[in-house]
């Protein structure tokens, strides 16, 4: 097990330094100049110059990568340019906002996808396969904004039953903080499942076909347990791959849905650098976001090896 | 001083300063024949009405709170998330920081809601007959949050700080009317002026980044951290700030104003999204939002729990002709692009009538009244016939901000224009090189906007006086400039306001711009709340709201 992380880690290594080489690109390809974004529109050109001189901007493209990528490796990833705030600071703050919203998100999924899934296998071509593959499909069709809205709408405005925007944070109480992020946990979760379920269901009906399925159940076995211990370990692993997957999903749907629901994530935080200019934020909140989905990948790799013994031992 | 009259947002900016009023007939402080042998008798009795309506102001609101219920707290929504207050860090201020900025800080002067400047920390000011040099008396007394003291050199602080050079504070730019100030005492502060600017007083009214004062203390000693924890000396004091999420403002117990102010506590909120901003005041989860959607007016409107407020400010959107380009110098095409628009239409299409379609460059917040403004109206048959006598086909440009709202004015005017026969193509920018490209005069047509000023005279003069940095068009007319020049150095608001008409009447037949519509400014709040002031310069103020039923 340990060789198969060490052996991850290398591949890893290019990977993350791809990852880096892109972030730096994708900000210095975004329009506009820093200079001219921090100094105001009425800059003189001498400004400007001295200001590109003094943040390195005059320098070729790789030397100011890798003045960037130095920095990066101290933990250095700048300082806002709009509020002063240095950026592993903003990330900091916002990054609990955005763990909660996905990890809850993604558990409103799973705790609605996986027992779908498990029932549609074990009746599949039923009636009630049919009408939840249907509500799944009609579910991926509902783009996540209309969802967030209609949503708001009943429990927010006619219920009266939660907030419709704005985060309470866990340290001012588990109900506030929950109430606050139910809808947009719901709205991420409600778009997800089908996904979940559809993957899962698919994999449990060939995994219900294998010879020792046929063999648990001529032990005389119980069907739920059948299911639930013999067939879903191992009609796990695209369903954990989906998961993993969808993290970064999660994470652009939270770009939208948090700027619905005035959450203070990370999401917005993107958006709102983007808006204003703020490359450096940009810069570090993507580069965060990739590293985050690149390390997320890293251990469902691992998760995989210990839901099939066959990966560890370098069989499968 | 805030003369931020070249920000644009292509036909709806955050708007970083201006001033917008319903009148001012009488200005306060200057008087047209005033001589320097009675500047002196002029100043006192400046100071005495000062102190008086400063007096009558303590009284009222002392009897007003008598009146208004005290206690409560108000969620306020914004549009904008708050990047901070300190001016070397965030330039200007949006319509979010405005709105704190009106709880947290206090301005020299304020806009009643007659239209009238009133003291705020100044008690008093007069200038010299040419209105270059401006002398403030300010209200002992007052101390920021920290229990500094309020002071003349703190004033000076905070304008030097923003005009040092080594500072390189975007907000400059705004201050370029200002040469110097200097504090002859710890309650007098002198504006030296690089030109006439009749209306200062009111100019320095609205909270806007170079209006406000900070505590020198609190910024010499937080130094970068200052930003997210501004020190002023208004009505709230600042408990919390979770970034993206809320402010929590408290009352400021030893408020210079006695009695105010009437909340306990003030909670500003960012909320990004215009369907989810209103749903958060049906809800009940905020009390108040800045609005500008029409549909959510329009809809809160019909909603008897809630109550829309509006102001129609001094200033219009416009579209800005690049003069010195070959086809746009020829004034046939100019006029022939504005018969081309069916103006009401497209305030009917755009903003489902809210805002009304603008005749001259002075919205009806301002003491410019013009009764003939001469503006040419939609003839689609005359605009051919005009193109036809120019002779060429016609191709421009039009630049827009990269956004939906940039995209879609700019579509509907392609339309207009195609109908006429003249192709455009949008093209379209980001906001930094929309604004750097204007300047530049690196554009064929592009969006633009007159904000709101209490003075027309700055912005009009930066717009169209002859070799302006900022005269984006390249207009130039030796009459137009003898009328900006005289209108200017006056404090007659007759004689300004008729000079301002001819000037008026020469745009709308030279068409170097075409006015499109009406600044006007929204919000929405539950029926309960009161006190919200009217929302001049596009700030929503609720530093004196209170609630009618708790």
């Amino acid at each position: 097990m340990l060789g198969l992380v060490g052996r991850k880690l290398v591949y890893l290594v290019p990977v993350v330094l791809a990852v880096t080489v892109l972030t730096f690109l994708v900000a210095s390809l975004l329009p506009g100049d820093l200079a001219v974004a921090m100094l105001g529109d009425q800059a003189t050109p001498e400004n400007v110059a001295a200001l590109h001189r003094k943040l390195g901007l005059d320098l070729p493209l790789w030397q100011q990568y890798l003045r960037w990528l130095s920095a990066v490796m101290v933990g250095d990833l700048g300082t806002s340019h709009r509020t002063g705030e240095t950026v592993i600071h903003a990330i900091g703050g916002r990054l609990p906002v955005s763990l909660e919203l996905m990890g809850l998100a993604e558990a409103c999924a799973l705790l609605i996808g996986v027992p779908f899934a498990v029932i549609c296998a074990a009746r599949r071509d039923s009636a009630l396969d049919r009408t939840l593959s249907s509500g799944a499909f009609g579910m991926l069709s509902m783009p996540p904004y209309m969802l967030a809205i209609l949503l708001v709408f009943v429990f927010s405005i006619r219920l009266g039953l939660l907030p419709s925007t704005g985060y309470t944070a866990l340290s001012q109480g588990l109900v506030a903080n929950m109430r606050s992020l139910a809808l947009p946990a719901a709205t991420l979760g409600l778009v997800e499942w089908p996904v979940l379920m559809r993957v899962l269901r698919a994999d449990m009906i060939a995994t219900l076909r294998e010879e020792f399925i046929v063999a648990a159940k001529a032990k005389g076995l119980p069907r739920w347990r059948i299911l639930l211990v013999h067939a879903l370990k191992p009609s796990s692993l695209t369903l954990v791959t989906v998961t993993g997957l969808n993290l970064g999903r999660l994470l652009g749907g939270a770009v939208i849905i948090e700027s619905i629901f005035a959450l203070p994530g990370l999401g917005r935080l993107l958006v709102d650098s983007i808006y204003s200019r703020d490359f450096i934020v940009v810069q570090g909140v993507v580069l965060f976001i990739a590293l985050g989905f690149v390390s997320v990948n890293f251990a469902v790799d691992m998760l995989y090896a210990l839901l099939d013994p066959r990966i560890r031992h370098g069989r499968a | 001083m805030h003369l931020a009259y070249y920000v644009a947002d292509n036909l709806r900016l955050h708007d970083p300063a201006g001033l917008a009023r319903r009148t001012l007939r009488k200005p306060f402080p200057a008087h047209p024949a005033r001589s320097q042998g009675g500047k002196d008798a002029s100043l006192i009795r400046s100071r005495l009405c000062g102190v008086l309506i400063g007096l009558l102001w303590a009284i009222s609101s002392a009897g007003a709170a008598n009146a208004q219920n005290r206690g409560g707290v108000v969620t306020a929504g914004v549009e904008q998330d708050i990047a901070g207050f300190d001016p070397l860090v965030v330039g200007v201020y949006d319509t979010g920081q405005t709105a704190t900025a009106a709880l947290l800080f206090d301005t020299l002067t304020r806009i009643d809601d007659e239209g009238k400047v009133q003291p705020r920390l100044a008690l008093s000011w007069s200038s010299t007959p040419n209105f270059k040099k401006w002398t403030f008396k300010l209200r002992p007394g007052v101390k920021f949050h920290d229990g500094t003291p309020f002071n003349a050199q703190a004033v000076v602080f905070n304008y030097e700080r923003m005009l040092d050079p080594q500072n390189h504070c975007r907000c400059a730019f705004y201050l370029n009317a200002i040469s110097n100030l200097n504090a002859p005492d710890d309650l007098t502060v002198v504006y030296h002026l690089r030109y006439p600017v009749v209306q200062l007083p009111a100019l320095l009214s609205p909270p806007v980044v170079t209006n406000v004062f900070h505590s020198p203390k609190a910024v010499k000693e937080m130094g970068e951290s200052y930003n997210r924890h501004p020190v002023g000396t208004g009505p709230f004091v600042l408990k919390s700030w979770q970034a993206g999420d809320r402010l929590v403002l408290e009352r400021n117990p030893n408020y210079w104003a006695a009695g105010h102010p009437y909340l306990d506590q003030v909670v500003i909120r960012p909320l990004p999204n215009a369907v989810t901003r209103f749903a958060s005041v049906l809800s009940g989860d905020v009390d108040i939002v800045w609005e500008d959607t029409s549909d959510n007016i329009l809809k809160a409107r019909k909603n008897p729990a809630l109550r829309v407020r509006e102001y129609v400010g001094s200033g219009v959107s416009a579209i800005v002709f690049n003069t010195l380009k070959p086809a746009l110098s020829d004034v046939r095409v100019r006029q022939a692009l504005r018969h081309a628009i069916n103006m009401r239409g497209f305030a009917e299409g755009v903003t489902e009538g809210l805002r009304k379609p603008a005749l001259d460059p002075y919205g009806p917040g301002s003491f410019v009244r013009c009764a003939e403004p001469g503006a040419l109206h939609y003839d689609p048959a005359k605009a051919s016939e005009l193109l036809k006598s120019y002779g060429k086909p016609l191709k421009l440009k039009f630049m827009v901000t990269a956004e939906p709202r940039g995209r879609a004015i700019g579509q509907i005017f392609q339309e207009f224009w195609k109908n006429v026969g003249v192709a455009v193509t949008l093209d379209e920018v980001d906001q930094t090189t929309f604004v750097t490209k204007s300047f530049q005069r690196d554009f064929e047509v592009g969006g633009w906007r007159i904000i709101d000023l209490a003075d027309p005279g700055p912005q009009m003069f930066a717009d169209f006086h002859t070799g302006s940095a900022v005269n984006i068009a390249g207009y130039s007319n030796p009459e137009v400039d003898r009328l900006l020049e005289a209108a200017r150095a006056t404090s007659d608001e007759a004689v300004r306001s008729e000079d301002y008409c001819k000037i008026a009447q020469i745009l709308n037949k030279e068409v170097p711009w075409i006015w499109t519509l009406q600044n006007a400014y929204f919000s929405i709040a539950k029926a309960q709340l009161m006190g919200v002031h009217k929302q001049y310069s596009d700030v929503l103020d609720v530093s004196d709201a209170w609630w009618e039923k708790k």
